[in-house]
């Protein structure tokens, strides 16, 4: 890995130099060449046999939903007192990972992070795809889908309005409004590499899709003026819905009164728990497909590091998070609040359950998966030497933040539900087949969707990577000119 | 008889306009049915191939007596015409009610049937009678279920084949033409508790002279009658008069959960707790008991005893109160001074004291009981003495005994089950078999059926002219609300054409009162007839025919019988176990086994829904190595082989806290095999080991493992409250202390609910509106679950299934938590611990709170749920699409929701959706409550105060009121309207009413010092709060100053708080209940 830096020579002098964002000195055109290849050359084998395996997985999505609308909700694990479980789980979980792509660029393009722009493109198509499956659950898991349009703030013979006061209702305008935006400042940025696709056609088919997408765009001065200002607009939209959909999406437990739910810190701690899982999982698709095409000189360790650090960082959040909630139950007093915390969820049955001199907390699994996946798991990227190890990468955003997440989700909403206030009414949840077949019908949507996006669209943002080389400086010389220094 | 020829069947799809007019009225039949009151077509059901348009049609058709029924139209036929001739009273839309009986083991119930155009739908309580004053117990109010089952018997058989009403008369009357004198008939009755059919088997018998009649109840409480008559003589019983008691003491008898008390007996216990405030006299009740029953747990000193224990218990009461009697060594574990303190406090009430014996105890124990209360002097004010005669019979053991030396060449069943329900050492069904004609009247086509050779349909009692023997002795009159719905023959009709009276021209059967009239007239004379027999069907009984106490000693000769009487002393053992047999809360000895809301109803004590269980103690279940386990969350258990003598049966076990340790209860009425499509194999069979010499209690069963596990479907399958203020308690000294206890032990006392809201609500208008609110007291509820079977009656809550319910799916709009107090802290999931054997038990309904402050409205985002002027927080089913949220964010879980659409779920059958066979049998539908919606899948559904009577008690009371101005401020008057719940209790314990009128109950109960609401420093502020309960415990028993103190913290606790319990920065004590307030409230 230190050939990055080796034609900088030994470090004399140059101890700040920063990494180049483009290793090997690649041309604009190497860039131009190596991303539309992605998408004009022919089509590999391995895609064929992933999309045909995550499109069929897939395809137990709509199955799963035909079934749930057309028998009932009960064909789902739930009962009563757990009346929400893998649905609002999943929603909450694909919801999280739709807010690395956004942040990725909107929040990393207002504050100048130049590391972003070989990454933004494929994390924001896997904010739409997240946010699509994301969708999926909040619609469908009502019990009577043919009237989720009663959400919709449309007259109606009833003369009955939404009530705003319901989180759930934010949630449908947070959300929609989160999947339209970012739809939008992903198509914004799309274009110029459209254009590029286009002008490189050789295919009239070819030419006269991409031609309608790329929207007439012809690479002018003005065009060019106008793409930046709306990009910027854009940005500033999306930044503060980042961290606006997932604080909406905690109210729907932060503003209830249930044990475990009723927690002010949840904003802040969904925020950070979403860029967490949402990172994780960028790297989770971004490290095979760096590897399958290549793009070893575009996607740098310094990106992977950057990454890696943001996981810490956001990982510990999410461990301070999850420490403090005890403290507040303890320190509020309320035995039912601290009743869910050790009893509910902590009390494993070979050491907290023995010095609480408790039952067993049913699901200690749970919340043990989701404490040693988000908050002791990404602990390794204190190390470099994790860091820029691409497996060691790899494998700890697989089985750290992505199965974490999913459990911290879970462990928020099933653990406090099914054991609240009345003993007499707790009760245990257990998926049944279709929980868990709808929930791998929408990964083998992700991924099928991802593979296609792959496939079709530019996966790398170039025009943007271009202007992070050094020859876009229009200080810069060449690569000779350092070692000149005689002007 | 032929079935009436309808039109072509309808198509099964596609739309039919107009079609039955000309069709219906060319029939013969129609014009028969202009002519009738009640058109016969509606008794032509049975048939194997009733079809939901059929059955629709006639119903229909017998709705609008003779009415033009109109088929195939786009949407479910409704018949909307208007009456051709309007029958009397009948007006569209409002229901009507008539009194009748309903005939039960022990006695009729009176009751009050509500009938919606021609369908009854609603049993409750005659309120005009004394002994139920409106209310009636939940057999009596699921018996309406019944009348609308489809599997009942709807056909007549011959060996299981179908036949036709007129081979099965030829048949009868075949029978009974060659009989002679009756040498080879014989009669095998269910005790119909009737005088017409007492009258009609006089006649019988005056026909047949030697014919054989007998009377079989399992359940029956022989050993009590027998008892009654060695010390009181022949025809007398003894009957409970709680109200006058203040000591109460029960040796295995469930007084207050099975009918061995009656309602009369709940309704006077619990007016003895009913507390005002600390200073109103409150009675005690000693339960002396192996299994935890209702009245254990309504007891302030319960003593954990196996039931062949208890003889020597009441050996050593006897000797202790009078002196002599036998002398005994108490059964380990009980405490001398138990005995003697319960016997000084006994004596100490002299004659307001009470001992009762338990129809599972032997004659000796009954006679122990009366000489007690003799000795104490309530002989004549708590248990009096009145005439009950009844026609002697021959046994069920003589007759068995006639069939097998092959004396019987015809025996006709009237009712009954006794295949299926006799001693198993008489090995009924193969001598059954022997008996050459079998003629049978059943509900179902049972396992009796199965073995008779004729079979046919049995009225069910809202079909039916009849009478009854009441509870308290009186004479009730038993009418029909619906012609029978299968062509059912009812008792009296059958007896009178095998007495030979004549049914009139052309008629099978006597078809109206005429039997019953007679019967009345030789009761009431004929002297102004009409006018009193008019009187006795409105009444539903004939006043002042109650049976009158008598004075009465218990003779010498019973006495003296006592002294030598050998008590047993059973060595129990795990290896030598005690086996009792019950009755079963939901399905009693097995005759309710097909009704879906008895088995779904949650035993009282154990919960358990669809199933019976072998209870079993913590310890000895221990002992023996099983166990019961948290498996996925689930509770399961072991399944047991019982071996008692040369039979076993295997069953699953349940450990049950407080059950006396080395025994056994074994709960009868499961495992039909027979009983249709809701009842068949649920549960074991109990009867398989219960024998002639032993019905009750045995001893010498053993029981291993079997290594296969069970679960149940359990609605509570937590038992503690885990340290929670939920049920808040205190015995009377303490309360007499510190009246406000009820704050002191809430959450809120530390913590005052704060009132601060983004939301100012317009506040409620208590001027101008209804504020409907309820109060709950814990002291009196005895958790008998008529309460909620009432709901569901009610509020068309459909059943969901064993799995379902196992699912935690159950749609109860009410339930009863149970919970075990006493037992330590945090430990009641782990089975590794310690279980408590004996701790105290408590209940406490639980329904919607209806909230000013409802954490469901602010959630919900389509506005489905909703406050309305009158306080009530009610449901828009049409406008729900089923988030959930609110009932996730319901602190007392109340809400419910349909995961499926239960209303077309079947039962016996996976349910597939639309692709599945659509409905529920047609029938159940027709029970539905036309003033409640019947909900659809994917809708949430809970408590609505029954908010159709609120509606339908305001427009009555408007328009009388007509005229009298401004609509909106008429108010109805105090306390004239009930919900469902309230309305069933006989205890007393739900009062529900108008918050705005100072003068209602529940305004004055509101006062009280002892009202709490649950949860309530969540400021929800609930509208139905709970009086605390309240335990008188003896200071001088043993154990009592434990008793009812389990949310009494000791002083140590008071001391982290500085202040202690409850008292605030301002000196007031504790944060009191918020009341409903004006100033505060949500929309």
């Amino acid at each position: 890995m230190s050939e990055a830096t080796a034609h900088f020579g030994p470090a004399k002098g140059n101890i700040m130099e920063r990494k180049p964002l483009v290793r090997n000195n690649r041309s604009m055109a190497w860039i131009t060449e190596h991303v539309s290849a992605m998408i004009e050359s022919k089509t590999p084998i391995w895609w064929w046999v992933f999309t045909i395996i995550s499109g069929a997985i897939a395809t137990l999505v709509p199955l799963e939903l035909i079934y749930l609308v057309s028998t009932g909700v009960g064909v789902w694990g739930l009962n009563n007192p757990v009346f929400w479980a893998w649905d609002i789980t999943n929603f909450v979980f694909w919801i999280g990972i739709g807010h690395a792509g956004t942040l990725i660029s909107a929040i990393l393009f207002l504050t100048r992070q130049k590391w972003r722009t070989s990454i933004n493109r494929a994390a924001e198509a896997m904010t739409i795809f997240a946010v699509i499956c994301a969708g999926i659950f909040p619609a469908f898991h009502v019990g009577r889908f043919w009237m989720a349009w009663f959400l919709a703030p449309v007259p109606n013979a009833n003369a009955i309005w939404q009530n705003f006061k319901s989180p759930l209702l934010w949630d449908v305008f947070a959300v929609s409004t989160y999947f339209t935006v970012s739809l939008i400042f992903w198509y914004t940025g799309l274009i110029p590499d459209l254009a590029t696709i286009r002008d490189r056609a050789k295919n009239v088919w070819r030419k006269y899709i991409y031609g309608v997408l790329a929207l007439g765009w012809r690479g002018s001065n003005r065009q060019w003026r106008n793409y930046e200002k709306a990009y910027l607009i854009l940005a500033g939209i999306s930044t503060p819905l980042v961290l606006s959909v997932h604080s909406v999406v905690s109210f729907d437990f932060a503003t209830s009164i249930v044990p475990g739910w009723h927690t002010t810190i949840f904003p802040p701690y969904f925020v950070a728990g979403a860029i967490f899982g949402g990172f994780a999982m960028v790297l989770s698709l971004m490290l095979p497909a760096r590897w399958i095409f290549g793009l070893h000189d575009l996607i740098t360790t310094k990106h992977i590091d950057n990454m890696a650090k943001i996981i810490l960082l956001t990982g510990t959040i999410v461990g301070y998070a999850y420490t403090m909630e005890f403290f507040i139950a303890w320190y509020s007093g309320n035995p039912n609040e601290a009743w869910v915390f050790q009893f509910n969820r902590l009390s494993d049955p070979y050491i907290f359950s023995k010095w609480f001199d408790s039952g067993v907390a049913p699901y200690w699994w749970a919340y043990w998966a989701m404490f040693i996946c988000n908050v002791f798991s990404p602990q390794l990227f204190w190390f470099k030497k994790v860091r820029t190890n691409m497996w060691a990468v790899w494998i700890i955003c697989m089985v750290g933040p992505n199965v974490g997440m999913w459990f911290e989700r879970f462990v928020i909403i099933v653990t406090s539900i099914h054991r609240d206030f009345l003993p007499g009414s707790w009760g245990y949840f257990s998926p049944s087949i279709n929980d868990i077949l709808l929930f791998v019908g929408t990964i083998g949507l992700f991924c099928f969707l991802f593979l296609l996006f792959l496939r079709f669209l530019p996966a790398i943002t170039m025009f943007e990577v271009k202007a992070v080389l050094p020859e876009a400086d229009p200080h810069y010389h060449g690569p000779d000119a350092k070692k000149g220094e005689s002007h | 008889m032929k079935r009436v020829v309808q039109h072509p069947p309808a198509r099964e799809t596609g739309r039919t306009y107009w079609r039955s007019l000309d069709e219906y009225s060319q029939t013969p039949e129609f014009q028969g049915w202009l002519e009738k009151e009640f058109p016969a077509g509606a008794a032509e059901f049975w048939g194997d191939d009733v079809s939901r348009r059929s059955f629709l049609r006639l119903m229909g058709a017998s709705m609008a007596l003779a009415g033009l029924g109109m088929s195939g139209c786009r949407r479910p036929e409704s018949h909307i015409l208007s009456y051709a001739k309007t029958p009397e009273w009948v007006i569209p839309g409002k229901t009507l009610t008539y009194a009748t009986s309903m005939p039960r083991r022990r006695g009729g119930a009176p009751l009050l049937v509500t009938s919606y155009q021609g369908r009854p739908i609603k049993v409750e309580g005659n309120p005009a009678h004394p002994a139920a004053k409106g209310k009636a117990d939940l057999y009596s109010q699921a018996s309406i279920l019944d009348v609308y089952d489809p599997d009942r018997t709807r056909r007549f058989t011959k060996l299981g084949k179908a036949s036709d009403r007129a081979a099965f008369l030829a048949a009868v009357d075949e029978a009974v033409k060659g009989a002679g004198n009756g040498a080879g008939l014989a009669v095998l009755s269910q005790e119909f508790n009737s005088p017409t059919v007492n009258r009609l088997r006089g006649e019988l018998q005056k026909k047949f002279p030697q014919i054989t009649w007998t009377t079989y109840e399992p359940l029956a409480a022989t050993n009590a009658a027998e008892a009654a008559r060695i010390a009181f003589g022949e025809g007398k019983a003894l009957r409970l008069n709680t109200a006058k008691a203040k000591v109460i003491l029960t040796l295995d008898a469930d007084i207050l959960g099975s009918d061995e008390g009656g309602l009369q007996a709940v309704r006077g216990f619990a007016n003895g707790r009913k507390l005002a405030d600390a200073q109103t006299p409150m009675n005690r009740l000693y339960a002396v008991e192996g299994r935890y029953t209702l009245t254990g747990s309504c007891s302030d000193h319960r003593l954990r005893v196996a039931a062949s224990r208890v003889p020597a218990v009441a050996a050593a009461l006897l000797r202790a109160v009078t002196g002599s009697g036998p002398n005994v060594e108490l059964p380990g574990g009980v405490s001398a001074s138990w005995i003697t303190e319960a016997a000084a406090d006994l004596v100490a009430a002299g004659n307001s004291a009470l001992v009762v014996a338990g129809a599972g105890q032997s004659v000796a124990v009954h006679l122990a009981a009366a000489a007690i209360n003799q000795a104490l002097g309530s002989l004549g004010t708590t248990v009096e003495v009145v005439s009950a005669p009844s026609p002697s019979s021959v046994s069920f053991l003589d007759l068995t005994g006639k069939i097998r030396e092959g004396q019987i060449k015809t025996l006709f069943i009237l009712g009954g089950n006794p295949v299926y329900n006799s001693p198993a050492d008489l090995n009924w069904s193969e001598w059954l078999r022997s008996v050459p004609t079998v003629i049978r009247l059943s509900d179902h086509e049972d396992e009796t059926s199965a073995l008779s050779t004729w079979n046919a349909p049995l009225a069910h009692y809202l079909e039916a002219w009849g009478d009854a023997v009441l509870e308290d002795g009186s004479y009730g009159s038993i009418q029909p609300m619906v012609l029978p719905l299968f062509g059912g023959i009812s008792a009296p009709q059958f007896l009178a054409r095998l007495a030979g009276i004549s049914a009139g021209e052309g008629k099978d059967f006597v078809e109206g009162p005429e039997l019953v009239q007679d019967t009345f007239r030789q009761r009431a004379g004929s002297a102004g007839f009409d006018a009193a027999w008019q009187k006795f069907v409105r009444d539903g009984y004939l006043e002042g025919s109650a049976a009158k106490p008598e004075t009465a000693r218990v003779s010498a000769a019973a006495l003296a019988s006592l002294a030598s009487v050998e008590i047993p002393k059973p060595a129990l053992s795990a290896n030598n176990l005690e086996v009792a047999f019950v009755a079963d809360t939901s399905v009693d000895d097995g005759r309710y086994a097909n009704n879906g809301w008895l088995q779904e109803l949650p035993d009282p004590v154990t919960k358990v829904t669809w199933d019976n269980a072998i209870l079993i103690s913590p310890t000895t279940a221990k002992e023996l190595g099983l166990y019961q386990a948290t498996e996925n969350g689930k509770e399961t258990t072991d399944i047991v082989r019982l071996t008692l003598g040369s039979r076993t049966l295997e069953a699953p076990i349940l450990i049950q806290l407080g059950h006396a340790d080395h025994a056994l209860t074994l709960t009868l009425g499961y495992g039909r095999t027979q009983s249709g499509r809701v009842g068949d194999k649920v549960g074991y069979n109990a009867y398989a080991l219960r024998t002639s010499a032993a019905p009750y209690v045995i001893t010498g069963a053993t029981l291993e493992k079997t290594g296969h596990r069970f679960q149940f479907a359990i609605t509570q399958e937590h038992w503690s409250m885990e340290g929670r203020d939920i049920v808040r308690e205190a015995p009377l000294e303490h309360y007499k202390q510190n009246p406000k206890f009820a704050f002191a032990q809430g959450l809120e006392s530390h913590a005052k609910p704060t009132d601060k809201s983004f939301y100012k609500s317009p506040p409620f208008d208590y001027e101008k509106f209804h504020q409907w609110g309820m109060v709950i007291d814990l002291t009196s509820c005895t958790g008998c679950n008529a309460c909620v079977i009432a709901c569901q009656a009610e509020n068309n809550i459909p059943i969901v299934g064993k799995d379902q319910v196992a699912k935690g799916r159950e749609l109860h709009w009410m339930r009863i938590d149970r919970y075990f107090s006493g037992a330590s802290k945090f430990r009641s999931d782990n089975h590794r611990e310690e279980l408590p054997n004996d701790p105290e038990m408590v209940m406490q309904p639980v329904t919607c709170m209806h909230c000013e402050n409802a954490p469901c409205e602010t959630v919900c985002p389509v506005n489905a749920t909703v406050h309305n002027e009158e306080g009530l927080n009610v449901m828009a089913y049409n406008r729900c699409i089923g988030t959930r949220y609110c009932a996730n964010n319901c602190p007392y879980k109340v809400r419910r929701f349909n995961f499926f659409d239960y209303n077309k779920r079947q039962l016996d059958s996976l349910y597939l959706g639309p692709l599945g066979e659509a409905g529920k049998p047609d029938s159940i539908q027709m029970q539905k409550n036309p003033n409640v919606t019947v909900r659809m899948r994917g809708v949430i559904e809970k408590c609505t105060f029954c908010v159709q009577r609120l509606e339908t008690a305001k427009i009555n009371h408007k328009v009388k009121a007509r005229g009298a101005g401004d609509y909106d401020s008429i108010k109805i008057p105090t306390d004239s309207v009930q919900t469902a719940c309230q309305q069933s209790c006989p205890a007393d314990a739900i009062i529900f009413g108008d918050l705005s009128d100072p003068n209602s109950r529940v305004s004055q109960l509101k006062k009280v010092d002892r009202n709490y609401n649950l949860l309530d420093y969540l400021n929800v502020r609930p509208r139905l709060s709970y009086l605390a309960k309240v335990r008188n415990p003896n200071p001088k028993m043993p154990g009592a100053d434990k008793v009812g103190s389990s949310l009494i913290h000791a002083g140590a606790h008071e001391g982290d708080h500085g202040t202690g319990h409850g008292v605030h920065e301002d000196g007031v004590l504790g944060h009191e209940p918020a009341a409903p307030g004006k100033e505060h409230g949500s929309h």
